[in-house]
C-alpha cells in the first residue's frame, strides 16, 4: 500500500505505524459525570467496510501524525491529511 | 578539551573494496567532525525562521520535517550560533555527536540506495538540494542530493556500525573506495 | 550425442558442451538448454514419481507450470529441492537429483501406494489414520511424517548471498513476447521509464519456439531487433531471469530476479538471488496463455506432454520428445505439431500403455496405435494470476473457453494471449496501444494469423485407467464428482477436499480443468462454478530472497552505545535489549555473572560505582508551553519544577493503567529534557508526537530526541561525588551548589560541554553525567582514573538491577502494562488538579478495588531458599489452582547487603500483608516454599545513604 504523506509525497506503508481509527475525539470535561464518554473514547471502535479514518504514523520518515481515509475494501486511499488539520475539520 | 572520537573508525578504513573493476564506481566517504543541528521553529514562527535560515552562511539547510531543519556546517560551537541567532523563535538542538553523516557519491550511487530505500532517487524526481527522510536497511535515515551523481545522509550514531555494514555489503558489487 | 537430440536447429549453442549430473550419472547437454531438454537429449524421459501414487513422470511443459519434473538442484548448503527441470538454465557442473523415491527412481517401493489406490481417493485423510486414536501419535504420524513432501531441504547454511531493492518505472512490462516487446517499444520510444521482466533466461516469449512470420522476416529475428533496439536505450531495464510475482496495492509488484542461479558458484560480490519491489506507474501483463492437457486414462505416462511442449523442445532446444508423436487436441493451433493428429470430434484417446514410458495409445473405437510421445491440447488458459492478486476474479469466455482477466483499471492493462487474444496481430496491436503512455502507438508489424478453432471438450468418459487433473497431487477425474457427492460442491471446497491446485505449481495446468469436472457433477456452468482465490506467489519465491542482508548477525540492526568501547576494555559481557548491546557485568578471572554483579554492588555501595546508562531515552522539550505540555503527559506536575532541578513523574496511558517513569529536569523556564525507559524509549517519543500533533496542536512545544547526542554514566557510591570533583571544572559538587535532584549545565576536562544529574536508581548518593557522545569513551576513562584510589569499579545491568531491587524501585518487571499508579504504591503521584492523559479512567472502580495486586517486598523465610521470579504466590494452606492464585515474583536478587535472596511481587491487597507468610509456586521448577512480605524498601529504610 502507498501512502501520499502530505510532506514527503508517495511512500510504502512499511514506513508507517497504524493507531486506529481517528473519528473518536477525546473528551475535554474531567467532570465525572462524563464518564461514559471516556468509555467510549478509549474502548469503542465501529470496524467499517468502507471509507475509514485512520491515525497514521510517519515513524519511518518524517515523524508526522496524519489521518488517512482509506477503504477498508478496496484499500483506495482517499485522502491524508495532517492530523491537526483534521481535528480542526473535526470541531 | 578532548578531541571526537569517531564511532566509525575502526570499520571505515581507507582503500579499495568490492569487486575489482577498472574503476569503483561508488566512493564512500564517513564526514566527520561535523556540526549537525536540529532547528524547530516555534508556534507561528515558521516563514522566519525560513528567512533566518536562507541568510546564513557557510552551512547547509536541510529540510526535516514539517517546520523543521538540520543546519549541517563545520564543527565550531554551530548550535550556539545558531540559538543566539535564532532566540526564541525556535528549538535549536545540538545532534553533532547524535548522528553520524556519510557521502556516497559516483556513478552507482543511486544503485546502492535503491537497495535500501523506495524513495525514487532518478535525476529527475530527487533534486539537487532535495532531502528525503525515510528507512534503509531497517534504520531511519536523513538523505539529501548534494550534486549530479553524489548524496550525504546522516544516522543515528548508535545504528552506524551497522548501517556501514550493510552499506558496503550493497556497494560490493560496483566496487567501491573508502576515503 | 544422443538419439533424441535434433541434428541441427535449437537456439542452443553447439559449439558450448555442458557436463552435468542426475542422480550421479554424468551426461551432457549445450549452453542454452535447460535441465529438462538436456535429459530428454539424452534420451531420460522419467524424471520423477508422483507424491500420492508414486507414478513414474516426466516433463509435461517446458517452463513455469511443470508439475512432474522436480528435482533436488545442487548440494550441501547451496540444495534447493522441488526444483522444476524446465525452469533449469543448464551450468557446467550442474548437479541435481530425483525426489520422492527409494531406492531408486527406477524401482521405487512406494510405487506400491498404487496398490491401494481404491483407499487413497481424495478425502482419504479424513477417514482413514482415525482409529485406534493412540496410534496417531505413535504410529501413523511419524509414518506419514516420513513419506510426506517431495524434496527434503538442506540443513546446512547456505554460503550464498541474497539482496533486496526497489525500482520505479513509468511502465512495468510483464513477458517478452510479441505483445510484450510492443509495449516496451513503444512505452520506450515516447520516452517512458520502461521495465520489461521475463522469467526465462532469453527474450522473445512463444518466439522462442513457435515459427511465425513478423514484418516479413522470421518472428524471432523481428523480436531480436526489438531487444536490440531496447537494450541500449537508457531509460530502459531489462530484466531477464526475473518472475513477477505479485501484484500488490498501489500497484507495487514484487518480483524476484535470479541473479546467479545460473551459475555453480556466485561471484564473491554478488548475491545469489535477488527481491525487488517495482512501483509502477502502468503495468501490462503480456505473461501469454498456459496451455491445457486433456484428461484421459494414462496422461501422465512420461512422454506424454503439452502440444506447445513439445514444439518448445523441439525447437528452441533441437530436442525430439519422440520419434512418432500422436497429436491428440481440441483446438487447431495443436495442429503445428508434427505427429498424428487426432482431433476430439473425430477420435478420443481411451487410455495410454505404458508404464515409464508411452508405448502406445487406445483409441474410442478399440483400436491401438503405437507411438512413443503424446502431444495434447485441451485448450490455452490466459495466465491471469497477477491480475487476481488483489481479490478481482476472472471471467469466463465461450469464445475461447477459457478465463481471461477481469478489468481491474487503467493501471494494470492486459495484452495478446494473457488477455485472451489468441491472434498475433491481437497481441502486437494490443501490446503497441497499452504500452503508449505519451504521443502515438509505433507502427504495427504485418503478420501471418491462424485462427483459433476450439471445440470445448474436457475429459474422456470412457477412460478406465486413472485420468490425472492435478499432477502434482496426483487428483483424478473421479475425485471431483465423489467431492461433490460429498457435499464439498463449492470450488473453494472442492479444492480442500481433493487438493486440487494445492501443490507447489498451484494448479497452473488442472484448476479450469477442474472446475470443467465439478461443472458437469453439480450441472452448473463454468461461469457458476467460477475459480478459487488467486494469492501471490504465482512461483516459489526461497526464504533468502525474502531475507537479503537480515540474516544471521544482521538479522536486525545492533545498536551500540557511545562508551562501547571502553565496556569493552573493562571486559563487558553484554546483553541484548531491544537492539541495543548493554553491558551486563564486568567479570574478572574466574567469576560467573552473579560473583560479578555481587562484586559490583558492594564495591558501589561501599565506594563509587561507574555505569553506562545512554539508552534510556532522552528527549529535549522546549516552548512556550513547555511546561503545560509536560503537565499534560505525566500524571504529577511539572509545570511548577524550579529550573535546575529534576522530578521523577509517572506516565500513564489514557486507559489509567502506567505506561513508562523517568526523570524530567528543567534546564531553563521553557526547556526539559524528559528521560524514559530504554525499553520504552521510542513509544513514548511517538506518543508525544501524537499528543501535541493529533490532541493538542494549538500549544506552542518542541520536541527532539537527543538519546544518541548524549553518552551518560551513572557514577554511585559514597565516593561518587569524589570521583566528580576530579573532572569537573570550577568549583567542587557539594550540597548547596548540587543538592539531591539537581539538574545543572557544566564543563569538565577544561570544556567538554556536560550536564550534571544528581539522581540515584541505586539509592545510593549518586550522579548522572551526560555528555556529548563523541567524548564518551575519553570521559568513562577519566572517571576511572580519577576514581582509581577509590577502587572504582564499573558495574552493569545486573549489579544496577540488584541495587534497585534492594531499595524496593519499580521498573520494567513491575511496570508490566497492567499496573495501575496504586498498584506501584505511587498512587499520590496522580495529581487531581489538572487533566492528564489517562486521570479520568484511573478513576474505575475496577483500578482501585481493595484485592487488585500491588508490589510488596518478599523473601524466603529460610534464608537459604532461592526466589525465582514468576512463581506464584498463594495462602499458606492454599493447594496451587487459579482460583487460589493471589499473586506473583515480578522481580528477585541475590542481595549483597542482606546476604539473601529477595524480591518484589504483585499480591492481592499486598500492602496490608506486611508481616505475613505465604506460600511460593514455581509449577516450571516443581518448587514449593514459603516467604515473608514486606515493604519493597528491603534496604536503608529511611534513604539515609542519598545524602551520605
Amino acid at each position: 500500500m502507498l501512502i501520499p504523506c502530505p510532506h514527503c509525497g508517495i511512500r510504502p506503508v512499511e514506513e508507517f505505524t497504524f493507531l486506529g481509527d481517528a473519528k473518536p475525539q477525546r473528551p475535554q470535561s474531567n467532570d465525572p459525570a462524563t464518564m461514559d464518554q471516556w468509555f467510549d473514547y478509549v474502548y469503542l471502535r465501529d470496524n467499517p467496510r468502507g471509507l475509514f479514518d485512520e491515525y497514521v504514523h510517519h515513524s519511518g520518515g518524517c515523524r508526522s501524525w496524519m489521518v488517512v481515509t482509506r477503504n477498508t475494501e478496496t484499500h483506495e486511499i482517499k485522502a491524508c491529511v495532517p492530523a491537526r488539520d483534521y481535528k480542526k475539520k473535526q470541531s | 578539551m578532548s578531541d571526537r572520537v569517531l564511532p566509525l573508525k575502526a570499520l571505515a578504513k581507507s582503500g579499495r573494496y568490492g569487486a575489482s573493476t577498472s574503476a569503483p564506481s561508488v566512493r564512500l566517504q564517513v564526514l566527520h567532525p561535523m556540526g549537525l543541528v536540529t532547528v524547530i521553529a516555534r508556534k507561528g514562527k515558521s516563514k522566519s525562521v525560513q528567512r533566518a535560515l536562507s541568510n546564513l552562511q557557510d552551512v547547509t539547510v536541510m529540510d526535516a520535517g514539517i517546520d523543521q531543519w538540520y543546519v549541517q556546517g563545520p564543527d565550531k560551537k554551530l548550535a550556539t550560533t545558531l540559538k543566539q541567532q535564532l532566540a526564541e523563535t525556535a528549538s535549536v538542538i545540538d545532534q553533532s555527536h547524535g548522528r553520524v553523516t556519510l557521502r556516497i557519491s559516483g556513478p552507482k550511487c543511486r544503485a546502492v540506495l535503491a537497495k535500501g530505500t523506495p524513495v525514487d532517487l532518478h535525476a529527475n524526481q530527487f533534486a539537487i538540494g532535495q532531502s528525503a527522510m525515510t528507512t534503509m536497511a531497517h534504520v531511519g535515515i536523513h538523505l539529501t542530493r548534494t550534486a549530479d551523481d553524489e548524496f550525504t545522509l546522516s544516522v543515528f550514531r548508535s545504528f552506524s556500525e551497522s548501517f556501514w555494514e550493510w552499506l558496503t555489503a550493497s556497494a560490493a558489487e560496483f566496487g567501491y573506495h573508502v576515503s | 550425442m544422443s538419439g533424441f537430440r535434433l541434428p541441427n536447429g535449437g537456439l542452443i549453442d553447439r559449439n558450448q558442451p555442458i557436463s552435468f549430473t542426475f542422480d550421479g550419472k554424468k551426461y551432457y547437454g549445450f549452453k542454452g538448454d535447460t535441465l529438462a531438454s538436456a535429459l530428454i537429449a539424452n534420451g531420460i524421459h522419467l524424471m520423477g514419481r508422483s507424491f500420492k501414487y508414486h507414478r513414474p513422470r516426466g516433463v509435461i511443459t517446458a517452463g513455469a507450470a511443470e508439475p512432474n519434473a522436480l528435482v533436488e538442484l545442487r548440494s550441501g548448503g547451496r540444495k534447493e529441492a522441488n526444483t522444476r527441470a524446465t525452469m533449469v538454465e543448464l551450468y557446467e557442473g550442474l548437479e541435481a537429483n530425483s525426489q520422492n523415491r527409494w531406492p531408486s527412481l527406477n524401482l521405487d517401493v512406494g510405487a506400491t501406494n498404487s496398490l491401494g489406490a481404491a483407499f487413497f481417493v481424495a478425502g482419504f485423510y479424513y477417514k482413514t489414520f482415525m482409529w485406534p486414536k493412540s496410534f496417531w501419535e505413535k504410529v501413523y504420524e511419524p509414518i506419514i511424517r516420513k513419506v510426506a513432501g517431495l524434496g527434503t531441504a538442506s540443513k546446512e547454511a547456505d554460503p550464498d548471498n541474497y539482496e533486496k531493492a526497489y525500482a520505479h518505472c513509468d511502465l512495468l512490462v510483464i513477458g517478452s513476447g510479441p505483445a510484450g516487446l510492443m509495449a516496451a517499444l513503444a512505452g520506450a520510444r515516447g520516452g517512458a521509464r520502461v521495465i520489461m521482466a521475463d522469467e526465462q533466461f532469453a527474450l522473445g516469449g512463444s518466439l522462442l519456439f513457435e515459427r511465425e512470420e513478423i514484418d516479413g522476416k522470421g518472428g524471432l529475428d523481428w523480436a531480436q531487433r526489438v531487444i536490440a533496439e531496447l537494450a541500449v536505450m537508457p531509460n530502459v531495464t531489462l530484466m531477464p531471469r526475473t518472475t513477477v510475482f505479485g501484484w500488490y496495492d498501489g500497484n507495487v509488484f514484487g518480483a524476484v530476479e535470479r541473479v546467479n542461479d545460473h551459475v555453480a558458484v556466485p561471484p564473491v560480490h554478488e548475491p545469489r538471488q535477488r527481491y525487488w519491489r517495482i512501483f509502477a506507474k502502468k503495468a501490462v501483463l503480456a505473461a501469454g496463455a498456459e496451455e491445457r492437457p486433456l484428461v484421459f486414462g494414462g496422461n501422465d505416462v512420461p512422454g506424454v506432454m503439452t502440444a506447445s511442449a513439445m514444439r518448445h523442445y523441439a525447437n528452441r532446444f533441437g530436442v525430439a520428445a519422440g520419434e512418432n508423436p500422436v497429436v491428440f487436441t481440441n483446438n487447431a493451433y495443436a495442429k503445428r505439431t508434427v505427429g498424428k493428429v487426432l482431433d476430439v470430434s473425430d477420435r478420443k484417446i481411451v487410455n495410454v500403455s505404458g508404464g515409464k514410458r508411452v508405448t502406445g495409445v487406445e483409441l474410442d473405437d478399440h483400436s491401438h496405435v503405437a507411438c512413443d510421445a503424446v502431444a495434447m491440447s485441451g485448450g490455452w488458459s490466459p495466465i491471469v494470476n497477477l491480475m487476481c492478486h488483489r481479490g478481482a476474479k476472472p471471467q469466463w469466455s465461450e469464445k475461447i473457453t477459457a478465463f481471461v482477466p477481469p478489468n481491474v483499471g487503467e493501471a494494470f492493462v492486459s495484452v495478446g494471449a494473457a488477455n485472451g487474444s489468441m491472434l498475433l496481430s491481437e497481441a502486437l496491436r494490443e501490446g503497441a496501444v497499452a504500452g503508449t503512455l505519451k504521443g502515438k502507438a509505433p507502427n504495427i508489424p504485418s503478420c501471418h494469423d491462424e485462427t483459433f478453432v476450439i471445440t470445448p471438450f474436457w475429459h474422456v468418459k470412457e477412460s478406465m485407467g486413472k485420468a490425472f487433473v492435478d499432477y502434482q497431487n496426483d487428483s483424478t477425474a473421479k475425485d471431483l464428482p465423489l467431492a461433490a457427492r460429498e457435499g464439498y460442491e463449492d470450488v473453494e471446497l472442492a479444492k480442500r477436499y481433493t487438493t486440487t491446485g494445492m501443490a507447489t505449481d498451484q494448479g497452473k495446468l488442472g484448476n479450469v480443468n477442474a472446475i470443467a469436472l465439478l461443472a458437469e457433477a453439480t450441472g452448473k456452468s463454468m461461469a457458476e462454478v467460477g475459480t478459487t482465490t488467486f494469492r501471490p506467489f504465482y512461483t516459489p519465491v526461497s526464504f533468502g530472497a525474502f531475507a537479503g542482508h537480515s540474516r544471521g548477525h544482521h538479522f536486525q540492526p545492533v545498536r551500540k552505545t557511545p562508551l562501547h568501547e571502553w565496556a569493552e576494555e573493562q571486559g563487558a559481557v553484554f546483553v541484548e535489549t531491544g537492539l541495543w548491546m548493554r553491558s551486563s557485568w564486568f567479570p574478572r578471572e574466574g567469576e560467573d555473572w552473579l560473583a560479578a554483579a555481587t562484586r559490583e554492588v558492594l564495591a558501589t555501595r561501599n565506594s563509587v560505582g561507574l555505569c553506562d546508562v545512554t539508552t534510556l531515552g532522552k528527549i529535549d522539550i522546549q516552548g512556550e508551553d513547555a511546561g503545560a505540555f509536560l503537565d499534560k503527559l505525566y500524571c504529577n506536575t511539572f509545570s511548577t519544577l524550579a529550573v535546575g532541578k529534576a522530578r521523577y513523574g509517572l506516565m500513564l496511558r489514557e486507559d489509567g493503567i502506567v505506561m513508562d517513569d523517568g526523570t524530567t529536569s528543567r534546564l531553563a523556564e521553557n526547556h526539559f529534557l524528559m528521560t524514559t525507559t530504554t525499553a520504552n524509549a521510542a513509544k513514548i517519543m511517538s506518543h508525544i508526537e501524537f499528543c501535541h500533533q493529533a490532541l493538542w496542536p494549538d500549544i506552542d512545544v518542541t520536541y527532539a530526541s537527543v538519546t544518541e547526542q548524549w553518552a551518560q554514566l551513572a557514577i554511585a557510591g559514597p565516593k561518587a561525588r569524589a570521583t566528580l570533583n576530579k573532572i569537573i571544572d570550577g568549583a567542587a559538587l557539594d550540597d548547596m551548589n548540587t543538592p539531591y535532584l539537581a539538574a545543572r549545565e557544566i564543563t569538565i576536562l577544561d570544556g567538554i560541554e556536560a550536564r550534571l544529574f544528581r539522581i540515584s536508581f541505586s539509592g545510593e548518593h549518586a550522579y548522572e553525567l551526560a555528555v556529548p557522545a563523541d567524548n564518551g569513551n575519553t570521559v568513562a576513562r577519566a572517571l576511572m582514573h580519577a576514581g582509581a584510589e577509590f577502587g572504582i569499579t564499573p558495574y552493569g545491568l545486573e549489579a544496577l538491577s540488584i541495587m534497585r531491587i534492594e531499595k524496593g524501585h519499580v521498573a520494567g518487571a513491575e511496570l508490566n502494562g497492567t499496573t495501575t499508579a496504586g498498584d506501584l504504591g505511587l498512587g499520590k503521584m496522580m495529581s487531581t488538579k489538572k487533566d492528564y492523559i489517562g486521570r479520568m479512567m484511573a478513576t474505575r472502580e475496577g483500578l482501585h478495588d481493595a484485592n487488585r495486586q500491588c508490589v510488596v517486598g518478599i523473601r524466603p523465610v529460610d534464608v537459604k531458599d532461592k526466589l525465582h521470579s514468576g512463581s506464584h504466590l498463594l495462602k499458606r494452606g492454599d493447594a496451587p489452582s487459579m482460583t487460589n492464585d493471589q499473586g506473583y515474583i515480578t522481580s528477585v536478587a541475590w542481595s549483597p547487603m542482606l546476604n539473601m535472596w529477595l524480591g518484589l511481587a504483585l499480591l492481592s491487597n499486598g500492602r496490608a500483608r506486611y508481616g505475613q507468610v505465604v506460600k511460593v509456586f514455581d509449577g516450571l521448577r516443581n518448587i514449593h516454599m514459603f516467604a515473608e512480605i514486606c515493604d519493597p524498601m528491603h534496604f536503608d529504610t529511611k534513604n539515609e545513604r542519598l545524602h551520605v
